[in-house]
């Protein structure tokens, strides 16, 4: 032991050991790359979702549906959003536009801002105030609700504003504060089901009646689960009721 | 949301008084306490963000000085005896957090299809 | 050990060592950022940062938790320990700034407060799955800043080497943390398992040589026979300019040294961070620490001046060739006259 370099560090370091520490500093910041690469590399593909400045501003008149949360069926459309589509509305970051949009509930009104776009969902940015949103002239058609019955859907509770792009990734796990900080901010939540619905992966999640998706249901918000409830169809978009005493893990047996 | 707002508030309130007492502490006391700190200011700013987190650590220890209150042999007791259950302690508690973490993880349900319970009332 | 604080006493091998410490970083964090395979859309670019100074954090504090371990396993990694409070404080910024990022892309933008959102919004404290795993970040985080903001030798000398170190056990509770911050965050999202494997290979490393370092310390010989005077060891087991240990009833360490062929018994427990002072060696006439250099002169205890460091002394004897310390310490920097070896063997000299 007493034969060893004895290193004292305002000393030049002893003549043995210097090879031994040069060898350290290299495998230490070899490593520190090569672990830098490696889990750099190990992400996952946050998804499709982005918001589609590249569209330009996006500005179409339809009929106001509060949900409870707002839905525009679209009357009058523009060349990349036709007439009969349906589509959900937020604010700038995490708030949506209910306060805006409840004076004009059954109205037509013509809505103007961003698209956000993940596959063949998608929503709308609006801008502030009333440039984002205000009353249009003409009568209001109306729109039928098309009950479709009840359903057992298995998948996940997320913010629709992050799922459609404005945060990549914008589910899972990790992302559930700001899933919920969203949703508490009143940003639509959509269910992302396991296999498609008829016909689409994406539905519009709210509480039973036509009330807000309830707290109870935010512990599960990002966690796979199967909850049942009554679907409706609202234009083209699909409306999921779930209720909360239905809700399980992906997996697990009804109690 | 209003234990949140409380916690934030709390800590503010931390601050502060930390701040109150680096104030007190960097300017009279640390020239009472540590004859190597006197004439030497430079190295100062450097304790505020110890004295804004440990405050509470740094009035005792002041007034352990000031008072003559704690005896010279404990400076020169080393603490090896909490190595053992600090460092076992910690391995069995990132042991069982990664086990309850992993045996948690879900995987995607695609093979779980949806099932229609009711028809609707047109259907 | 300046008469004087000043921020930070540099030489050369606190340069050298911060220069490699930040290599490794700038290569972890340049490698993260820009070398590895980009998604089209991307991730955003404030969650990849997020993730990058997350993970270069969590290799730092895996790193930094080795090297205490390795160094008691094995002395040639002795000068890793020593400007580790360094690559302690890098580590501390790495993490406020993934903190910064994920406070500021996660929980801003919403109309309440990002601190106060921080602790509100996911509050599902009764699960494992969805368990707001944040506030182990958060808890990890002020670990790391008081240990930081307490690396300056004035926070040694003033809260004392046992309650700055008890202190700095934090670090234990700290590396849970983010275990726990990690397995119930990404752990629970990420499909490609490498990163779960490096977690799991870099906290496994820490438990490993944790437990290694401790159970060889178990294994070191325990206090012997109570009574007045406490045998060390013969007078012939004695080297030159080196110490034998001896742990005294009461659990306290004493270091004896052979100077010149006598014997000096002091402290184990230098007086700056209660480094082991009977594993380092006599430098010039003075015992030197092996942990930061520390120098006492060993018949009085006391450091040469300018510098201001005391350790206790014990008195000492010879027994029939049986060397005995008497355990009840002298004040620090209490001189003892040291005790001649006579009518031995030749010493074992020791040429370095």
């Amino acid at each position: 032991m007493s034969e060893k370099p004895f290193f004292v560090g305002y000393l030049p370091a002893p003549g043995p050991l210097r090879g031994f520490l040069i060898l350290i500093s290299v495998l230490l910041i070899a490593g520190l790359g090569t672990a830098g690469y490696l889990m750099g590399a190990a992400q996952d593909d946050p998804g499709p979702g982005a918001f589609r400045f590249d569209y330009g501003r996006q500005t179409v008149t339809g009929v106001v549906e509060m949900t409870p949360y707002p839905v525009i069926h679209v009357v009058e459309g523009n060349d990349r959003i036709k007439p009969g589509d349906s589509f959900m509305m937020t604010a700038g970051g995490k708030s949506g536009v209910d306060s805006r949009a409840m004076p004009l509930n059954g109205q037509l009104a013509q809505v103007s801002g961003i698209v956000l776009e993940r596959g063949d969902l998608y929503m709308m940015q609006l801008r502030g105030g009333r440039n984002g949103l205000r009353a249009a002239e003409g009568d209001a058609p109306d729109i039928a609700a098309e009950p479709q019955g009840r359903w057992q859907l298995t998948g996940e509770i997320c913010d629709g504003k992050c799922l459609a792009g404005a945060m990549r990734p914008g589910r899972g796990l990790a992302h559930k504060a700001c899933a919920n900080l969203c949703l508490l901010g009143d940003v639509p939540p959509i269910f992302v089901s396991s296999q498609p619905v008829l016909g689409t992966e994406f539905l519009l999640v709210t509480g039973p009646q036509g009330t807000r998706l309830p707290r109870d249901a935010y512990d599960y918000v990002a966690q796979f689960i199967t909850a049942e409830g009554n679907i409706t169809k609202r234009g083209d978009l699909l409306v999921w009721e779930i209720e909360p005493d239905t809700i399980r893990l992906a997996g697990e047996d009804l109690e | 949301m209003d234990t949140a707002q409380a916690l934030v508030m709390l800590m503010q309130g931390w601050g502060i008084i930390g701040a109150l007492v680096a104030a007190v502490f960097l300017v009279i006391g640390i020239d009472r306490i540590d004859e190597d700190a006197q004439g030497a200011y430079i190295f100062r700013p450097l304790l505020i963000p110890g004295v804004l987190l440990i405050w509470p650590l740094v009035l005792w220890r002041w007034w352990q000085i000031e008072s003559d209150a704690a005896a010279w042999a404990a400076r020169y007791r080393p603490v090896r005896a909490s190595y053992g259950p600090a460092v076992v302690l910690m391995s069995l508690g990132i042991i069982v957090i990664v086990i309850a973490g992993l045996s948690v993880r879900q995987s995607w349900p695609d093979e779980i299809a949806p099932v229609q319970l009711s028809a609707g009332a047109d259907q | 050990m300046s008469v004087k604080y000043t921020p930070v006493q540099w030489n050369a091998n606190k340069w050298f060592y911060d220069a490699i410490m930040l290599a490794s970083v700038a290569a972890f964090l340049w490698v993260f950022l820009y070398l590895t395979p980009q998604f089209d859309p991307a991730t955003n670019p404030q969650i990849h940062n997020a993730r990058a100074f997350g993970a270069c954090a969590f290799v730092m504090l895996s790193v930094i938790l080795c090297i205490g371990p390795l160094a008691r396993l094995d002395r040639r990694f002795l000068p890793l320990l020593y400007n580790r409070r360094h690559f302690g404080v890098m580590t501390a910024f790495v993490a406020m700034t993934h903190a910064g990022y994920i406070l500021n892309w996660y929980f801003n933008f919403s109309s309440s407060d990002k601190y106060v959102g921080l602790l509100y919004a996911n509050s599902s404290f009764g699960q494992i799955a969805g368990f707001p795993f944040e506030i182990f970040g958060i808890f990890a985080l002020i670990c790391l800043l008081v240990l930081a903001a307490t690396s300056h030798d004035f926070w040694l000398k003033f809260l004392t080497p046992p309650v700055w170190k008890r202190l700095h056990y934090l670090i234990y509770a700290a590396y849970f943390a983010v275990a726990a911050h990690i397995s119930l965050g990404i752990l629970q999202d990420q499909q490609n398992h490498i990163f779960t494997v490096l977690f799991m290979l870099g906290a496994g490393a820490v438990i490993v040589l944790h437990i290694a370092a401790w159970l060889a310390e178990r294994r070191a010989p325990a206090a012997a026979k109570d009574g007045a005077w406490h045998e060390v060891a013969h007078s012939s087991d004695f080297k030159e300019g080196f110490a034998k240990i001896a742990t005294l009833p009461n659990g306290d360490r004493v270091a004896v040294f052979l100077m010149e062929g006598k014997l000096s018994a002091i402290a184990n427990a230098c007086a700056h961070q209660n480094g082991p002072l009977g594993e380092g060696k006599i430098i010039d006439c003075l015992v030197t620490c092996p942990w930061h250099g520390f120098q006492y002169d060993v018949r009085s205890g006391r450091s040469p001046a300018p510098f201001t460091e005391k350790v206790p002394t014990y008195r000492i004897r010879l027994e029939n060739g049986m060397v005995e310390v008497h355990p009840d310490a002298n004040p620090p920097g209490t001189y003892v006259e040291p005790v001649e070896i006579v009518s031995q063997a030749p010493l074992m000299g020791e040429p370095a």
